[in-house]
């Protein structure tokens, strides 16, 4: 076992400790037997991600090359047939039930639009066998993966999930930034962005608008859509620097604080833990981002380099809006911590894309 | 490279960020949230004790406790709220609109349970306990309120209840009064509400989310209040107010030695249990009422004294030794002062300090007034206990005003004539008293000499207060003044001619001067103030009719009143 998977393996299954003890403690109150034993399930999904990791740091990140189109097809399937069979949960159709898991297919779609621009923007130029996505034109640069992406990106809105959709947009854009290309067209791109934005407030949802409303100011609506941010700040700023210690946090466990065990499980975890257990957590996803972006570096495989990189940045992405939103700091949406959050999606994609880093160093002293 | 490495310093500082956040939520705005985390799990159901109980010297109550029904309502519980309303309003026979706006106004505050109708009848709080059944959230609490068995006896002295105002709660705050406290307004109430107020009691708990109880974290029994024991006689003020019935005035019935008050009417009466039952338009009518039955004139009423302070004078004039017993002085009818014409009621001829007294001759007091000077009676006035307050123990005492040379020039600028000596002399001008003043006065000349502290709080939760009373104090008067003020006294009652001639057939011997107090353009100001029996005096007496015309209209009340405490056997 190589020396970086060891290092992500130990950081990724620290992170999932911290997760289990406070799935326990934000459930351990609940009424019935199924939501107290929750944390059970965490485990097990923890337990399969990690399978999930060894597997795939073991296969050559390579094929995912090859196989490409077919998972973004495979994606695109999945995300139409949550419109079709998905299960609505929390006033959104995201989930596919397969046997007894709830499957998120937009998790799914985040990793293969990831793998997708990865290869994309490797691809050789035909004539002079150089990389080229410096000189590639707006068409070849921005446009046509701009519509490769457009498409789950829109679907995923639609379900509506608009945190991941947005991800994979921000990702897009990070991509685009990091493959070279002209910076003329990604400052094009993202100034087309904003000019589009007041539009895009159109349409949305009802309570995407309260949820961005609220984000500007959480007292217009205490009881309704500013709920959450005002417990979730309420929980996070009463933990202090030491915290109310482990099952003692009286906003989670008493229920003020809804999602406690998942999108909010960061205000579980500082309610009890204190300042001082918030800056071990983020200093753990920093390492392990850290990771990420020195495998990236060390990486000369233009492919790997930008599946790296594509990889670490959606999982600080993830964390950095996650937390920010636990702390009032950016709008809600539906985006998990990853390796904290409850839930098996979310889990077995952080994992396998962990695998894969970890099979980017592994592959790289092949070449 | 290079946009890597922007993207890494990028995220690198997005990590510090959060870490500045967090230290902002949790370590500079930490205990703040921490209150408020507190507030969102921690409930406080309170549970009132009983105020004090206010009773008589012979332990009766004037003012007690009963149960009041309450029916409360848990607000979040929605599902049927118009039935129950609706239900609610039928059993109450009252509009549901007020219903619904109450229960709207408590909306937000969920979880607590709050009360939809306050002070129910024992019968509307059964037939409501039987809605139970069809809506369980809801509970009939039982509280104790103020009762009042005699309805508005000594209501003056009593007081009345009602929410704390901001002034008194700057006050208070500090001895742990909060808002929305009952509190005494006046008389007793006011004055030991510290005493009588219940110590408030309450369970906390624990409670998630949505109210319901997680875990009981403390219980505090409630303390009831303290038991205040008045020196009033039930019975005494009783015949008191009866007697002094509608007309405005005050009755005060006090031991002369003691300065216990027996008895202390002040008319018109209000009814205290207007501000319990928060009847608003009562309330309302009481506040705006020109007769101001609020005001407790026996203590707050300020009137010209009128020939009940020619006793002062006397005083004065025997003390400095100017006149003696047999001095005698020529009343025609009238005596010009400077270039103004002062007139008596009556034609007196010669007579002496007896008779002045007991005819309530205004040219002997004229010319004793101006014999003695109008420094020396404002002196013996201050002595005798005027223009000061009395000590009495209950709040808004007011302490008149004596008019001197010293104090005009302070106060107007202008020269002191002989005219206001005279006026001075006969209790006219600018002189102020209070009835509880001028039985006090009364009282120095049935004890014989000595000031005391009128006072009506016998005893605090079973606590005899005698210890830290003021003794009467000997103000020194010779007893010759004394016994020569005293034949006039009785002559007023006992003398043919006298001005309190009526009260002769009173049944026991009275002593007393009357006083018929002009205020013009109204009707006079009827004064009696006197003591009973001559020999050993047992109460004094005073009586005060607000325009109540000549001071025999007074001694016909002191008449009844000495009657009727006769019948009773109270003398």
């Amino acid at each position: 076992m190589r020396n970086s998977t060891l290092i992500i393996f130990l950081i990724a299954i620290l992170i999932c400790a911290l997760s289990v003890i406070s799935i326990f403690s934000s459930t351990y109150q609940r009424e019935s037997e199924a939501w107290q034993n929750i944390y059970q399930r965490q485990l097990l999904w923890i337990f399969l991600g990690a399978a999930l990791f060894f597997f795939l740091s073991n296969i050559n990140y390579r094929r995912f090359w090859d196989w490409t189109y077919f998972l973004y097809i495979i994606s695109l399937f999945f995300l139409l047939l949550v419109f079709l069979l998905g299960a609505v949960r929390l006033g959104a159709q995201r989930w596919l039930r397969i046997g007894w898991f709830n499957f998120q297919p937009s998790e799914f779609a985040k990793l293969c639009m990831v793998i997708f621009l990865a290869r994309y923007f490797s691809s050789k130029d035909t004539v002079s066998v150089s990389l080229s996505p410096e000189k590639l034109g707006i068409f070849r640069a921005l446009i046509l993966p701009l519509f490769f992406v457009a498409i789950p990106v829109g679907l995923i809105i639609e379900q509506p999930d608009l945190g991941t959709g947005l991800i994979i947009l921000f990702l897009f854009i990070s991509v685009i930034y990091l493959a070279n290309i002209k910076l003329r067209h990604v400052l094009s791109f993202v100034t087309l962005i904003l000019l589009i934005m007041p539009f895009a407030w159109h349409f949305l949802r009802d309570y995407q608008k309260d949820r961005l409303m609220v984000f500007l100011n959480p007292n217009i609506d205490p009881l309704g859509a500013g709920y959450t941010v005002i417990q979730s700040k309420i929980a996070i700023g009463s933990g202090g620097f030491f915290g109310k210690g482990w099952l003692s946090g009286t906003q989670s466990q008493l229920r003020f604080l809804p999602e406690a065990h998942t999108d909010f499980i960061f205000a579980t975890f500082s309610e009890e833990w204190g300042l001082l257990g918030g800056i071990v957590l983020l200093l753990l996803y920093y390492l392990l981002i850290r990771q990420g972006f020195l495998i990236a570096q060390r990486t000369r495989d233009h492919f790997g380099r930008l599946l790296a990189l594509g990889i670490s940045l959606m999982l600080s992405m993830q964390v950095i809006i996650n937390i920010a939103m636990n702390m009032g700091f950016a709008p809600i949406v539906g985006i998990t911590l990853p390796l904290m959050s409850y839930g098996g999606s979310s889990v077995f994609v952080t994992f396998i894309a962990l695998g894969i880093l970890a099979n980017i160093d592994k592959t790289r002293s092949v070449f | 490279m290079i946009r890597i490495k922007i993207l890494i310093c990028f995220l690198t500082a997005m990590f510090f960020l959060l870490i500045v956040g967090l230290f902002n939520l949790e370590i500079i705005h930490g205990r703040n949230f921490k209150g408020i985390g507190d507030k969102n799990c921690i409930r406080l159901l309170s549970q009132r004790g009983s105020r004090g109980r206010i009773i008589d010297r012979n332990g009766l109550v004037i003012a007690g406790n009963k149960i009041s029904y309450d029916l409360m309502f848990v607000p979040q519980e929605y599902a049927s709220q118009d039935e129950l309303i609706f239900s609610v309003s039928r059993i109450l026979g009252k509009d549901d609109k007020g219903f619904s706006a109450a229960l709207k106004k408590t909306y937000p505050v969920s979880s607590m349970p709050v009360s939809l109708a306050r002070n129910l009848k024992l019968k509307e709080a059964i037939a409501l306990g039987q809605l139970k059944a069809d809506f369980p959230y809801i509970t009939i609490q039982d509280n104790p309120v103020r009762a009042y068995p005699n309805s508005n006896l000594a209501c003056h002295i009593l007081g009345y209840l009602g929410e704390i105002d901001r002034w008194r709660l700057t006050k208070l705050e500090d001895y742990g009064y909060k808002t929305k406290d009952i509190v005494g307004f006046g008389g007793v109430e006011e004055k030991y509400d510290y005493y009588l107020r219940d110590e408030e009691g309450g369970i906390s708990f624990q409670v998630d989310h949505r109210g319901r109880l997680v875990r009981t974290l403390g219980f505090k029994p409630p303390v009831d209040g303290k038991d205040i024991q008045l020196t009033l006689d039930i019975r005494i003020q009783k015949i008191a107010e009866s007697a002094l019935g509608e007309r405005k005035g005050a009755v005060i019935i006090m031991n002369p030695y003691t300065g216990e008050v027996v008895a202390l009417a002040s008319s018109p009466r209000f009814n205290p249990e207007a501000f319990v039952d928060k009847d608003n338009v009562m309330v309302s009518r009481l506040f705006k009422d020109p007769a101001s039955p609020l005001v407790n004139r026996a203590i707050s009423g300020l009137y010209p004294a009128g020939s009940v302070f020619k006793l002062v004078v006397a005083t004065a004039a025997l003390e400095n030794k100017k006149i003696n017993q047999h001095t005698s002085l020529l009343c025609q009818g009238s005596l010009m002062v400077g270039r103004q014409d002062f007139k008596c009621w009556d034609t007196h001829g010669q007579q002496n300090i007896i008779s002045a007294i007991a005819h309530s001759c205004n040219v002997f007091f004229y010319r004793l007034g101006l014999l003695v000077g109008a420094q020396a009676i404002h002196d013996y006035a201050l002595k005798l206990g005027f223009s000061h307050l009395t000590g009495f123990d209950l709040p808004y005492e007011k302490q008149g005003f004596i008019p001197s040379p010293l104090l005009k020039k302070i106060n107007t600028l202008k020269k002191w004539f002989d005219g206001d000596t005279a006026n001075l002399s006969i209790g006219q001008g600018e002189v102020l008293v209070t009835p509880l003043q001028v039985a006090r006065m009364m009282a120095i000349f049935a004890n014989g000499g000595y000031l005391v502290t009128p006072y009506i709080t016998k005893s605090i939760a079973g606590k005899d207060l005698s210890r830290y009373r003021k003794k009467p104090e000997k103000i020194n008067l010779r007893p010759e003044t004394i016994s020569i003020i005293r034949e006039g006294l009785r002559g007023t009652v006992n003398n043919q001619g006298g001005t309190g001639h009526v009260l002769s057939a009173a049944g026991v011997t009275v002593a007393g001067k009357t006083g018929t107090a002009q205020s013009p353009p109204r009707q006079s100001h009827a004064w009696f103030s006197g003591f009973f029996p001559f020999k050993e005096p047992k109460f004094v007496i005073c009586v005060l009719l607000e325009h109540g015309g000549p001071g025999y209209n007074s001694c016909l009340i002191a008449k009844k009143i000495i009657e009727e405490m006769l019948a009773e056997g109270l003398i």
